[in-house]
């Protein structure tokens, strides 16, 4: 729990309970398991799109 | 009871339009209705029958005078409580904002109210649209019509339980991970996610910006459609609107599945998540009965679900925690329990972590277009089980990835809704219709010749 309020700390969340710290390491749990699965073998061509869509017929 | 709180919209609009049923009568009927069940259901967080009854005269004076202006005209609908309505409340039912008072209608309010639209309130949803069912708010959970002990689903869960019990027949909800399909599933109703940019999401509180959709909950395929008719097209003022035209919904909704491709993502629900088998056997029973009316059925593959959960996690918890970090940091307290320590799992994620995720889902995105290439619409599973008890965490906190509706959020792709039967223990089973991008009108044809076939939205909850 220390470190969890030291994380919290250097975050700004220093309001946080020790009820909100302990639903903070168990949200950072659960987050780890999805970033856990970013994939490896994203190449350096592979961007996020950020586009200027065409004016269309939609108005 | 009366015949009227459970109304189709498209009868109702006939009816009204005929001058058979007055505007007024229909929105008194359906609130003395509310005010008989609210207090079970807990719908609404704000209900506004001043306003409503205001909207209903309008309405039937005009139509008296022979200004019909189409089938929203008179009809009582209500909002989720994260989309703007002009001098309402907008509390995205958390404490944060129950004093927020919107100052103008958001796109979709303004056009449903340009229609004639008949406004009953405000409708209960998980804190922000992502933390709940909570019972350490200021308003109480939705309950689910069909047994009160059960989850509505969320995070529109006023939405869908509200068109269960008969208040409404038609709603908005929005979906940043499934938050419009997910109470159609378990409440037994239609819910339309369509594609990103269809939508305006103007005026709507953001949860996650690149997941966020707004789209119509209603009881039936048909009326579903009349509602996205309504809501649909283009807002300059929504940075990811679409500038297409829209469709006629209604132009090919009766053409029937003949010679229609459709993909069956089975994998979804059998190797990536083994759903009950009760849930699997409706979907298998409407692959048969489409491929019966003369569909072309063949199985699809597409990206794994757990890799677009995971996708679609990280990017809903790095842009909400870019929304809520102020109030985090200064009122964590003022937060239930569930929605801050869903809000609190962007905090220690890094830049490269999103955009990671978002170099990911271009990925994602074109395997699934390319699994689609070849098909006009998929079906799969929406939730993998019917729904849980509200009071059991544990299972609550398996529903949030036993489900499939997070992979089309990711991709932008529509995912239609629609009620496929009934588990042993009477609760409502589902299936869902992904289509193209834009592909709308196709999901609503191949949803209502199941729906017509079947017949499933004839049963109602005894309230």
């Amino acid at each position: 729990m220390a470190t969890t309020r030291e994380t919290a700390r250097a975050l700004g969340l220093d309001r946080l309970t020790d009820e909100h710290l302990a639903q903070l390491e168990r949200a950072m749990a659960n987050v780890k398991r999805h970033t856990d699965r970013l994939p490896a073998d994203l190449t350096p061509a592979d961007e996020p799109a950020h586009v200027y869509p065409a004016q269309g017929s939609g108005r | 009871m009366s015949e009227l709180e459970f109304l189709s919209l498209a009868a109702a609009a006939e009816l009204i339009r005929a001058k058979k049923l007055s505007p007024v009568d229909y929105a008194k009927a359906l609130l003395a209705h509310i005010e008989r069940h609210e207090p079970t259901y807990h719908a609404f967080v704000t209900l506004t029958p001043e306003r409503a009854l205001a909207d209903a005269k309008a309405a039937e004076a005009e139509i008296a005078a022979g200004r019909w202006r189409g089938p929203f005209h008179g009809m009582p609908y209500a909002l989720k409580d994260i989309v703007d309505a002009a001098g309402l409340p907008t509390t995205g039912h958390s404490k944060i904002l129950i004093d927020n008072i919107a100052t103008a209608d958001a796109p979709v309010t303004a056009k449903l109210r340009a229609a004639g639209g008949v406004l009953l309130g405000k409708l209960s949803t998980h804190e922000f649209a992502v933390g709940g069912p909570s019972f350490d708010l200021p308003w109480p959970p939705a309950r689910n019509p069909w047994n009160r002990a059960h989850f509505s689903g969320g995070s529109s869960s006023g939405s869908g339980a509200g068109l269960a019990a008969g208040f409404f027949p038609a709603a908005i909800g929005t979906d940043t991970g499934g938050s419009i399909r997910n109470p159609a599933s378990l409440c037994g109703i239609v819910g339309m996610k369509p594609t990103y940019g269809r939508v305006s999401r103007r005026g709507v509180l953001p949860l996650a910006f690149s997941l966020d959709h707004v789209g119509p909950m209603t009881r039936t395929v048909r009326d579903n459609a009349l509602m996205l008719q309504v809501i649909a097209g283009y807002d300059s003022g929504d940075p990811a609107s679409a500038d297409i035209a829209v469709p006629d919904y209604g132009l090919d909704l009766e053409r029937g599945v003949k010679g229609l491709r459709i993909g069956v993502i089975r994998h979804f629900y059998t190797r990536d998540v083994a759903a009950d088998p009760e849930q699997i056997a409706v979907i298998e029973a409407a692959v048969a009965a489409l491929t019966e009316q003369g569909a072309e059925v063949r199985e699809i593959t597409l990206p794994a679900l757990a890799d677009f959960s995971a996708c679609g996690q990280i990017i809903l918890a790095a842009e909400s925690y870019a929304v809520h970090e102020p109030w985090l940091k200064q009122r964590p307290q003022d937060y239930g329990a569930r929605g801050r320590e869903r809000l609190l799992a962007g905090a220690t994620l890094t830049a490269a972590h999103y955009l990671q995720a978002v170099r990911w889902r271009q990925r994602l995105k074109q395997q699934s277009l390319a699994a689609f290439r070849d098909i006009d619409v998929a079906i799969t599973a929406s939730s993998m089980d019917p729904a849980c008890r509200i009071d059991d965490d544990a299972a609550l906190a398996t529903s949030y990835w036993r489900q499939a509706r997070m992979p089309f959020n990711v991709t932008g792709q529509p995912g239609l809704v629609i009620p496929a039967g009934f588990a042993k223990n009477g609760l409502p089973l589902s299936l869902q219709i992904v289509g193209q991008p834009f592909g709308e009108a196709l999901c609503y044809r191949v949803g209502q010749a199941y729906e017509a076939a079947t017949g499933w939205v004839e049963r109602h909850p005894a309230l």
